[in-house]
């Protein structure tokens, strides 16, 4: 069956000559694209710049106590320093980067063995079992945070009462184990996504080279390993980004946490110390060049990955 | 935290089931406002300044007010006394919790609106930003004899009065009386006694029971403690900031409730939380040293201990003395840009004075009168059930008028006391000492005042 079958789901053939657009087309075609740059342009690219600009700005007080007239200044990068200087905003970097190193392996790994299993199971369940995985995906973090909560917070969770009956007390909110709490969130939340990416890989692998590694005689596991694996490779490196850049950017559900665990200080990642910055400090412009260092750090360990697994593809 | 003005939401180790949902909100709103961090605008200064719009006769002016506190049946009263003057209610979130970014953002823009509730330990950031009216302008003056002087000077910088005084949370004692019987302790009225005390009831307890509770995240409670013993952590020399949050009389505090804890005489956990509650409705806690609008808030979450609780004064270092503190308060501001800052002043004078309004939101929990002599003409010293059938608030009458007032709070107090919730939790964490952890924070406090271009040094 799968000889007969064309590598119909590879990509297509570009096409040679590009075709000119008739004019209404490309009336229509600006017309159908202009809402979206339109929301672009307001939502993400106009605060960006504002916030950069911000972060280039710094006020200063006068009058008794500095209660009187302010003026803002531009102040070039001294925010910049000021953010660098501080050591918790540093420590939260260091945070994030923990979780990440443990957090980013497990994710992938859970989320490559449960699209392996996806296409090992029958076609019957492969959609009741894709959609079961992906389906936290869809609850929103915030929410995914406050129910994830329920379980940890003693008194309330179920699990924590259950265990404390059997003499085991657990501490799901304590100053160690928190941040794993938290992974155990991001983990539930994202492995089903990350799995939806590397199904759709795995789909576009021709069934005739699984076939041709069949009658090799390459088992269920060598044929996983050595085929399969390698071929995923692209969509395995761009879940890994999204892990990272994830990681970083963590927010919803340490914020959310941060309302039952004494633990979670207020500069426990970089964004949350952005946030109170802006929203407890009142400080925008110093919240604005910690937002810009953040992504800043995100790009530069994205393309740094990028660039050592793409050169060592080359080799 | 629903509902309740003053403190700011203790972050707690675990939080009641009925809590749960308000949270919810809270963290909802609290990442929606995440993904405007960067679109708020520029400037510092107001969008828009105070002044007097003429009102010709029988005009009716509309006046806009900011709050968290489910004040409407109250304002309701003023609306149909005054029908040239119409208050319309606008529920925001708390004040920490999303509500006074909310102010700052409508103040750059110039859309404050007239009336808003700010708490004392907010007002020298609003100060900062200018986002209070002078109300020295409108006459402001006459009202300053109705009301508790202390409260009155939180409004008040360098000559002039920026905002009208509205609740406070004196600080006293609430203990049960049954269980003191039980484990045979008097009340303590020196810290040296409340140690002693402390140290009886885990011993006659059999280690089940414990006198009091330490909150490992909630400073606003300790910062009450450390103005009770003259804490005084700021100051200042001329137009420069002083911060003295590491001296001497805050690190007696800070030692003395270290040596309980290590000791293990502290039930350590933050109060107000779930947790917590269930230990008071156990019996596992003896008394409490609080602000006194957490009468309700016990009230409401161990109904079980009804008739068990009293009331009196917190314990002294000076054995015989009647020092107080504060914890909480909230005044009723005229924010900068209101074009009836006069109309406005007036309601926010009737809305703390009048008897009706002060009854209206003592009931809803709002925390202690600013009026002058409140005690004895409104419902604050009705007897209750609760409390064992005494005038409860008696003690927390008293404690008012011994609150030392010279105590004045950071413009930057929120980021503060979060500072010294992050340092006093990991300091319990990993079993260090509280003082210890002061040197950090005042440093921290003042690297945050610097950054907001204020002339600041350390004492």
């Amino acid at each position: 069956m799968s000889a007969v079958q064309t590598p119909a789901r590879s990509a297509p053939a570009p096409t040679r000559h590009r075709r000119r657009m008739h004019r209404p087309q490309r009336r229509a075609a600006i017309i159908l694209m202009a809402p979206f740059f339109v929301f672009f342009l307001v939502a993400f690219v106009a605060p960006i710049l504002d916030a950069i600009y911000q972060s280039l700005l710094q006020t200063h007080r006068s009058g008794y106590l500095g209660l009187g007239k302010s003026t803002t200044v531009f102040a070039g990068l001294s925010n910049y320093a000021l953010a660098l200087r501080e050591p918790d905003f540093i420590a939260a970097y260091g945070r994030v980067l923990l979780f990440g190193v443990v957090q980013v392996p497990v994710m992938i790994i859970l989320a490559t063995a449960l699209a392996f299993l996806l296409e090992s199971v029958s076609r019957r369940w492969a959609g009741f079992f894709r959609a079961t995985y992906f389906l936290p995906y869809g609850v929103p973090g915030v929410i995914a945070s406050l129910l994830w909560s329920y379980l940890y917070v003693p008194g309330v969770s179920p699990i924590v009462s259950l265990f404390n009956d059997v003499g085991i007390h657990l501490d799901f909110l304590g100053f160690h184990t928190v941040l794993w709490s938290i992974a155990n969130i991001v983990l539930w939340e994202f492995a089903g996504y990350n799995m939806l990416i590397i199904v759709a890989q795995l789909k576009s692998i021709p069934d005739d080279l699984i076939e041709s590694a069949r009658v090799d005689g390459a088992g269920p596991w060598r044929t996983n390993l050595y085929v399969r694996l390698p071929l995923i490779r692209p969509a395995l490196i761009l879940t890994i980004v999204f892990s990272i850049i994830g990681t970083l950017q963590l927010f919803n559900e340490p914020q959310v946490l941060s309302q039952v665990s004494s633990y979670i200080t207020t500069t426990y990642t970089p964004n949350i110390s952005a946030y109170n910055q802006s929203f407890t400090n009142n400080n925008t412009n110093l919240a604005s060049a910690e937002a810009v260092i953040l992504a800043l750090v995100a790009a530069i360990l994205s393309f740094s990955f990028l660039k050592l697994v793409t050169r060592r593809r080359s080799r | 935290m629903a509902g309740h003005s003053h403190p700011s939401p203790p972050r707690g180790a675990s939080v009641s089931r009925r809590r749960f949902l308000g949270l919810g909100v809270a963290a909802l709103a609290g990442a929606a406002g995440a993904g405007t961090l960067s679109a708020c605008s520029s400037s510092d200064s107001p969008g828009r300044y105070t002044t007097q719009a003429k009102v010709s006769k029988g005009q009716r002016v509309h006046l806009d007010f900011w709050t968290w506190v489910p004040v409407q049946p109250v304002v309701d009263i003023w609306n149909k006394a005054n029908p040239d003057i119409q208050v319309t209610v606008n529920v925001i979130p708390g004040g920490s919790s999303g509500g006074y970014q909310k102010m700052y953002s409508a103040l750059r823009v110039g859309n404050a609106p007239d009336i808003a509730h700010v708490e004392y330990q907010e007002l020298p950031a609003f100060m900062l930003v200018q986002g209070l009216s002078n109300l020295s302008p409108y006459g402001v003056e006459r009202y300053r004899k109705d009301y508790v002087p202390w409260q009155w000077q939180q409004g008040v910088f360098g000559k002039d009065v920026y905002t009208l005084p509205w609740a406070s949370g004196p600080m006293a004692m609430f203990y049960r009386h049954d269980l003191f019987h039980e484990y045979g302790i008097s009340v303590p009225g020196t810290w040296p006694e409340f140690e002693a005390a402390a140290r009886t009831v885990r011993q006659r307890s059999r280690h089940h029971a414990y006198l009091h509770s330490f909150p490992p995240s909630n400073a606003a409670w300790f910062e009450g403690l450390a103005w009770q013993a003259g804490g005084d952590w700021v100051r200042s020399d001329g137009d420069t900031w002083i911060i003295d949050i590491d001296n001497p009389r805050t690190r007696k505090v800070a030692d003395y409730w270290d040596r309980l804890i290590r000791d293990d005489l502290l039930l350590v956990e933050n109060d107000g939380t779930s947790g917590w509650y269930k230990a008071i409705q156990d019996g596992q806690l003896a008394c409490y040293v609080t602000a006194d609008w957490y009468d309700a808030l016990i009230k409401d979450n161990a109904p079980n201990t009804s008739g068990k609780w009293k009331s009196t004064g917190m314990p002294q270092w000076k054995a015989g003395a009647k020092t107080a503190a504060n914890w909480g308060g909230s005044s009723v501001a005229v924010l900068q840009g209101s074009k009836y800052p006069t109309q406005a002043m007036e309601f926010a004078h009737w809305f703390g004075t009048n008897i009706k309004a002060v009854n209206g939101t003592f009931a809803l929990g709002s925390g202690w009168p600013a009026l002058a002599g409140a005690y004895h003409e409104t419902i604050v010293s009705k007897k209750s059930s609760f409390y064992s059938d005494t005038a409860y608030n008696e003690a927390f009458n008293v404690a008012d008028a011994h609150i030392d007032t010279s105590w004045r709070f950071l413009p930057t107090n929120d980021a503060m006391i979060q500072h010294m919730d992050d340092a006093f939790s990991a300091a319990i964490a990993s079993g260090s000492s509280l003082s210890a952890t002061l040197t950090g924070v005042q440093t921290r406090a003042i690297d945050d005042m610097k950054a907001k271009g204020l002339k600041v040094r350390a004492a």
